[in-house]
């Protein structure tokens, strides 16, 4: 090949990945006018929709704090989330043990189970959850959203774990086995301590799941003091004359925890995401 | 017997699960034959719901919505997810910074999403009609979720946006998954970069196709909180989904028994749908493999 070819190659490549770049900073658009949006006073958005903001107006930002529980939501959410976390992992690997080591028909309807459990939309299930934690006194308690979500998220957990077990190799338990260890004590001290990775990509995704969701608290909750914060959001910003010195702010606000989350782990999670979403 | 000791472990998740998803589920199916409201006792009612859900226009209607938005949504998604992959797949330099770009709008929930994008559609100060003007396109300016006749559009793009990277992070994985080999044979025979792409590429996508479209088509038919907060199902009823109607059901009304009733409707339509998918795509897969 001649240097002209591939100079000419790399040349192409270079403006092609010039392009790439550039539409795909058009997709973040809208992220960028959020928060460029959530800068400005009332005043300013009237008379410049678009532009940069003239200066970094806090205003709105002191305003939504006040009003919306920001704290308050937050430590709800944080608990919720960090609770359910610990219970899905917890069951999520317990039970994916005996379905990762033994092939019989149990396990077979077990995953079948999982799989049901995993493509059903939540929404067939809502109205007799509804039905149910009222006539459990669960309705509008922190336990009765955790379970809820413990059992949306389960499924998927009993497939992740699944196949990470399963490729971990048997020839460990058997050796455990022949020092007496009993199954519990072998998936505790020989599994379970191996499973780090897979928990913290498991994790990142719950987390996802269940700070982002907004049918469950909507349906669940009516104690503001146990309000989520997406469900602060929506009770903030309200569903007539949309206020974007009211929306902006509580949109960033919202969406800050997560988003600080992604940067920090976006490879874990975008590979992570898409190795669930494979198996 | 000593083998099946270790199926303790599963009792938690299959309590979980059976308290919390099977036994709801027979309870809908249950629900669903009733005029159960919450106190009193449930009297039944046979298939008046189901009746009542195919022969009323305002239901109907919602069916047509919902599986439209998902036709669309699933359609876009999946040729822009394609795009995004076969182009990054070509440009390693900026492959990982891209994914990760094109996946953030996924980190936010639905309602901030959601909110966002009603400002951006809003015909005051909205940043599209703006922008719009701004390009000397002023003329092209419009209500977009207010009318009804592109709102469910609008939805579907916001919803596109947000989870076109998804897709393309699957497709992406599925073109790590090609081997090298195939693309330099295929150069040496002096092959355009269309030819290979249309003729070794997108056959050996099947599997990361059929599990875009299988995920984005569950995700899609239960769509609930984008017309929540952006449309409220208006304008007339345009964006009203499925999901809507069974919040809509529940809030204030206390109608249990109708919104089981069209949970079970949706519970049958999301399973004929993976279903039918399933079993074309896969068929897909292994006629593109020979």
């Amino acid at each position: 090949m001649s240097a002209s070819v591939s100079r000419r190659g790399r040349l192409g490549r270079t403006l092609l990945s010039t392009l790439a770049v550039a539409l795909v900073a058009v997709m973040l658009l809208p992220v960028l006018y959020m928060v460029m949006m959530s800068f400005k006073s009332g005043a300013e958005i009237v008379r410049d929709p678009l532009g940069l903001p003239e200066a970094l107006y806090l205003g709105n930002y002191a305003n939504a704090l006040s009003k919306m529980s920001y704290a308050r939501s937050v430590a709800n959410s944080v608990g919720i989330t960090l609770s359910v976390t610990l219970l899905v992992s917890l069951v999520g690997a317990l039970a994916a043990y005996p379905l990762a080591r033994r092939t019989t028909g149990l396990s077979r309807a077990l995953v079948l189970l999982m799989a049901l459990g995993l493509s059903t939309p939540n929404f067939v299930t809502i109205t007799p959850i509804y039905v149910i934690f009222r006539d459990l006194g669960l309705l509008d308690t922190y336990l009765g959203l955790v379970l809820a979500f413990t059992a949306l998220n389960l499924p998927l957990a009993v497939f992740f774990y699944t196949g990470f077990i399963g490729s971990i190799p048997i020839e460990l338990d058997e050796a455990a086995k022949l020092d007496n260890c009993s199954d519990l004590q072998v998936f505790w001290h020989v599994i379970r301590p191996l499973l780090g990775p897979a928990t913290a990509t498991l994790s990142l995704f719950v987390m996802l799941n269940v700070w982002n969701d907004f049918t469950y608290p909507l349906l669940l909750l009516t104690d503001e003091d146990k309000f989520t914060v997406m469900i602060s959001v929506y009770r903030f910003v309200g569903n007539h004359n949309l206020s974007p010195e009211d929306l902006f702010p509580a949109a960033v606000l919202g969406s800050l925890p997560l988003l600080l989350l992604f940067l920090i782990f976006q490879r874990r999670i975008v590979t992570g995401v898409t190795a669930g979403a494979v198996k | 017997m000593r083998s099946y000791r270790i199926y303790l472990f599963t009792v938690p998740a299959v309590i979980v699960l059976g308290a919390f998803f099977v036994y709801p589920i027979l309870l809908s199916g249950r629900l669903s034959f009733t005029d159960f409201t919450g106190v009193g006792v449930a009297n039944d009612v046979g298939w008046k719901h189901f009746e009542r859900i195919f022969t009323r226009s305002r239901y109907v209607d919602a069916l047509k919505v919902t599986l439209l938005f998902t036709l669309v949504v699933v359609t876009v998604q999946t040729a822009a997810g394609l795009f995004f992959a076969a182009i990054l797949h070509r440009l390693p330099a900026v492959r990982n910074f891209c994914r990760a770009a094109l996946f953030l709008p996924a980190m936010m929930s639905f309602v901030i999403v959601g909110y966002v994008w009603q400002f951006i559609y809003s015909p005051f100060d909205g940043a599209l009609n703006s922008l719009l003007g701004a390009l000397g396109l002023g003329f092209l300016a419009h209500n977009w979720i207010g009318d009804p006749s592109t709102a469910l559009y609008a939805l579907a793009f916001t919803h596109v946006w947000m989870f076109v990277g998804y897709t393309t992070a699957i497709f992406l994985a599925g073109y790590a998954a090609i081997p090298r080999e195939y693309d330099e044979a295929a150069r040496l025979e002096g092959t355009t970069g269309w030819q290979r792409f249309r003729h070794i590429e997108v056959p050996l996508l099947a599997p990361s196709f059929t599990i875009n479209v299988v995920l984005s088509t569950i995700g899609t038919l239960k769509t609930f909180e984008l017309p929540f907060i952006m449309t409220r199902g208006g304008p007339d009823g345009a964006t009203r989904t499925l999901s809507l109607h069974i919040i809509d059901s529940l809030f204030g009304k206390y109608q249990f028994g109708f919104a089981s009733a069209l949970s079970i409707v949706m519970l049958i339509l999301v399973v004929l749908v993976a279903w039918a998918q399933n079993r074309v795509l896969r068929a897909r897969e292994t006629r593109l493999r020979s």
